[in-house]
């Protein structure tokens, strides 16, 4: 006989919905699964069994085949295993076919029958609530984040066993844990990097790096700081966190989206802080642009989608890594191709880094560098790269007895109130943030008052700026009235937008 | 050898005519010198043995001038000395230099002749001097050495450049290496008020090095002298850059360093200049300042602190001129003239200049652009030069 069950698969950071289909025959004994199932799946069968049997139900002494549908796309992961257990025990007549009508299964099996956490779970929810599914059953511990979706009723399965009563009687549905966030968003993608709480206030001085990190973080501006070692520049941008506008709701959704189907669900459910992502320079490509050997997974770009990818010591990632960036920022997607599948991940962040200023590090005013080294050095991290960056900003030690600066509360206020302004200003637009005002909708959408007009030609004329240096300029002078509240971009504004785009390194 | 030459073609701004017809001991020289590894010192020790340099290279051609050279590969590298002087006897080719000077209408000067750039008996001068340019006259005023650092900071090219230009308006000839940093920048200051100059390289005067420099190199062409010792189509070699520093002390009067590394080849300038008794200069730098390390060394060893242009002219014997007046510019406004205090006649960084006046960046940016407009300081890698 013949039973078939909904559920779905993970691509990517999205799901595919499969259709479980389970043939009972009579026949030699035997297990047999097609439809481009990964090794995990193929060696569902000891899963199966075992929890089948450990729930005290009946495993047919028959020939089994299970397809997975649609044929023509790889399915990974253990997660079908609960649909292929239910597939065979209505296949078997154990559950009458109304049990799981217009509804989708997901879990991965223990020996013991019970239902196991899978990643992605929320974007394979999404996916089979957009397929038609009425009732999508997860295990316990997913369910928290599958009741995200809304259009969709999520019923949560601890073991098969119980799993089995409620279909059959479609009563006492088991109630699932409220999720427990931790002390502050832990565990949240944007979570600081380490137990230590830090703050802005600890930073000395840097007056100009710290009106800089602002800045990116209230614009969504791509940020370089240069200087030499110990300056306090990833000390600096380490604190970024701290001060990033809230993500809105719709942006918090897209964030647990990837980190879930990343395997790292937010404990608290929805992720409430931007991710912040600081790769170490030995990173692999695949592992800083998404991609695989045998299942295509999310890279570093796509985890720090909405949020802040920060690159410490920029010189020491491989060439390569730094070529590869180039068409995410430009696209804010990443694209990859391999074998059959073209996937399309979200890459929308903003890049922050670190450098030092130059072969010898002493950096500018006292750089022993020639500059044919120099030259080299920046021909090393990429001319396209460097030019991506709205704000390059050169960083010296502070002077002796620089004060603290304010504190990330105060800081963050105002990127807030930025923010929101922003928002306003581009609510009819496909954008949100002045980094990704297109260059030709800058003079109807943000213009310039007559003064900062004036010392915007000046600067033009001092520093010969080519069409796409003006636009990142004009941006980030935006950004910085934005921080003011003026409704206008002044003179000051282009003067210190144009004074943090230095040719650095 | 000589390929590169006959490529190049005449040289521009030279008059042929003005040149007077080469010996055969002027056209043995040059070819000699530009024999790969024979060097300065085996050339003047062949002239000594033979008759003049013409007996020399007919030795070289001869073999008998392998037992001349023998004692110069000493017990270690005698297994070179044939392999050398087959190589050198191969490469020799008279006629062929002797085209490239007449081509390129150039000058050469023998040592123990008259017309002889350096006049005094000063010991390890080249044996012969070659020089292509369009003023010979130059090498008739008096000459003050400009050298320093290829890795000057801005504040080192502007006084390069700015007491070149002084010089050479007071009638002085520039001399300098034509290299990258405080060379180049001494030499384009002669160029930019029309004066004289010498550029002393330590290739041969068909190899325009650094690459970077072409446009100069015709620029000083035209405004005086490209010289050295080597001869034609002998590319940069690390050896000889040291070597030639020696000439460059030997051909001017006075030399100033005007910033040195503390290792640096402009400090060998200034230890050869002390040898030949020149007066040396040194322009006193920050002690931050690592391109100035060499120069406040110089002058711990007794080099005079340079800090008044005139101070080298009044060293020639010469009357300084009427004091140029510096240019007219805007009295900044309260806030510029706050930031100007805060930079104190030093580089400073922006955010140094916001925390020592206090002012709020926007403010300080406002202001420097202002003062970089009106040309009271200068933006550099993001550093604030004052100008
Ligand atoms: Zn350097």
């Amino acid at each position: 006989m013949l039973a078939s069950v909904a559920s779905a698969t993970l691509l990517g950071v999205d799901g595919q919905p499969v259709t479980v289909e389970v043939h009972v025959s009579n026949g030699l004994p035997s297990y047999t699964v097609v439809g481009l199932p990964d090794t995990a799946i193929r060696e569902s069968r000891e899963r199966v069994r075992a929890a089948i049997l450990s729930a005290g139900l009946e495993w047919p002494q028959r020939r089994i085949t299970v397809n997975l549908a649609p044929g023509g796309v790889r399915k990974h992961g253990a997660g079908l295993d609960l649909a292929v257990a239910l597939g065979i025990l209505v296949a078997t007549e154990t559950l009458p076919p109304e049990a799981v009508r217009r509804t989708a299964a997901l879990g991965e099996l223990g020996l013991d029958g019970t239902v196991r956490p899978v990643p992605g779970t929320i974007a394979l929810v999404d996916t089979l609530a957009r397929a038609g599914v009425d009732r999508v059953v997860v295990p316990t511990g997913n369910a928290a984040e599958a009741a995200l979706v809304a259009s969709v009723c999520v019923r949560a399965a601890g073991d098969l066993a119980s799993l089995c009563t409620c279909l059959a009687d479609d009563v006492d549905w088991p109630d699932w844990p409220a999720p427990v966030a931790g002390p502050d968003g832990a565990g949240d993608p944007g979570a600081p990097p380490d137990d230590d709480e830090v703050d802005l206030a600890e930073v000395r001085g840097l007056a100009w790096a710290r009106r800089a990190l602002e800045t990116a973080a209230a614009g969504g501006h791509h940020l370089l700081l240069a200087g030499p070692p110990g300056a306090g520049k990833t000390m600096l941008a380490r604190r970024l966190p701290t001060i990033l506008p809230e993500l809105t709701p719709t942006d918090a959704l897209a964030v647990t989206r990837i980190h879930s189907a990343a395997g790292r669900a937010p404990v608290g459910g929805l992720a409430t802080r931007r991710p912040f992502r600081s790769p170490h320079h030995s990173v692999s490509v695949a592992a800083l642009i998404g991609g695989g050997s045998s299942r295509v997974t999310p890279g570093e770009v796509t985890l720090a989608h909405r949020g802040a990818l920060f690159l410490d010591e920029l010189g020491e990632f491989p060439p390569s890594a730094l070529e590869a960036l180039r068409q995410p920022l430009e696209e804010r997607v990443v694209r990859i191709s391999r074998q059959a599948d073209a996937l399309t991940f979200p890459a929308d962040f903003q890049l922050v880094a670190c450098t030092n200023p130059c072969p010898c590090g002493l950096g500018p005013p006292w750089c022993t560098c020639t500059d044919a080294q120099r030259a080299r050095y920046r021909r090393r991290l990429s001319a396209p790269l460097l030019d991506r960056f709205d704000l390059r900003v050169a960083v010296q030690p502070p002077e002796p007895g620089a004060p603290p600066g304010e504190s990330s509360a105060v800081v963050r206020e105002r990127v807030q109130a930025a923010v929101a302004r922003q928002h306003a200003r581009y609510c009819d637009h496909p954008f949100a943030r002045n980094a990704h005002v297109p260059a030709r909708a800058l003079a109807e959408l943000v213009p310039l008052s007559p003064d900062a007009t004036d010392a915007w030609l000046g600067e033009s004329d001092l520093r010969r700026l080519t069409g796409r240096g003006a636009a990142r300029i004009h941006r980030v002078a935006r950004t910085l009235a934005d921080l003011d509240d003026t409704p206008e971009i002044g003179a000051a504004h282009v003067a210190l937008a144009s004074m943090l785009r230095e040719d650095v390194p | 050898m000589t390929a590169a030459a006959d490529a190049t073609g005449p040289v521009p701004g030279h008059s042929p005519a003005s040149v007077p017809p080469l010996t055969d001991d002027q056209v043995a020289v040059v070819a000699l010198a530009g024999l790969e590894t024979l060097g300065h010192r085996r050339i003047r020790l062949l002239c000594a043995h033979y008759p003049g340099p013409a007996a020399a290279a007919r030795g070289i051609v001869a073999g008998t001038a392998r037992a001349v050279l023998a004692p110069t590969f000493g017990t270690a590298h005698a297994h070179l000395l044939d392999p050398c002087c087959a190589r050198w006897s191969r490469d020799l080719d008279l006629a062929a230099t002797r085209s490239t000077l007449e081509q390129r209408a150039a000058r050469v000067w023998l040592g123990n002749s008259p017309g002889f750039p350096v006049t005094e008996p000063l010991p390890d001068l080249p044996v012969a001097l070659v020089a292509e340019g369009a003023r010979a006259d130059a090498l008739d005023r008096p000459r003050v050495a400009i050298v320093g650092t290829r890795t000057a900071t801005p504040h080192g090219l502007a006084d390069a450049h700015d007491l070149a230009a002084t010089l050479a308006a007071a009638g002085v000839t520039v001399v300098s290496g034509l290299a990258l940093g405080i060379d180049g920048a001494a030499h384009a200051g002669v160029v930019a008020v029309g004066g004289t100059t010498i550029g002393v390289v330590a290739t041969g005067l068909d190899v325009e090095y650094p690459r970077r420099h072409r446009r100069l190199y015709a620029d000083v062409r035209a405004h005086g002298l490209v010289l050295g010792e080597t001869g034609y189509g002998v590319g940069p070699t690390p050896w000889r850059f040291p070597i030639r520093n020696r000439i460059i002390a030997a051909l001017a009067d006075v030399v100033v360093v005007v910033e040195a590394t503390r290792t640096g080849g402009a400090r060998i300038t200034a230890e050869h200049a002390l040898r030949y008794d020149r007066a040396v200069f040194a322009v006193p730098g920050s002690r931050r300042n690592p391109a100035a390390a060499g120069t406040n060394a110089l002058i711990a060893d007794g080099a005079h602190p340079l800090t008044d242009w005139d101070e080298v002219l009044l060293a020639l014997g010469m009357t300084p001129g009427a004091r140029r007046t510096p240019p007219l510019r805007p009295v900044p406004d309260p806030v510029g003239r706050a930031v100007l205090a805060a930079l104190g006649g030093e580089p400073a960084s922006p955010e140094q200049l916001a925390a020592r006046t206090r002012l709020d960046p926007e403010t300080v940016a406002l202001a420097l652009t202002t003062l970089t407009r009106t040309g009271w300081i200068t933006m550099h890698q993001g550093v604030v030069w004052p100008s």
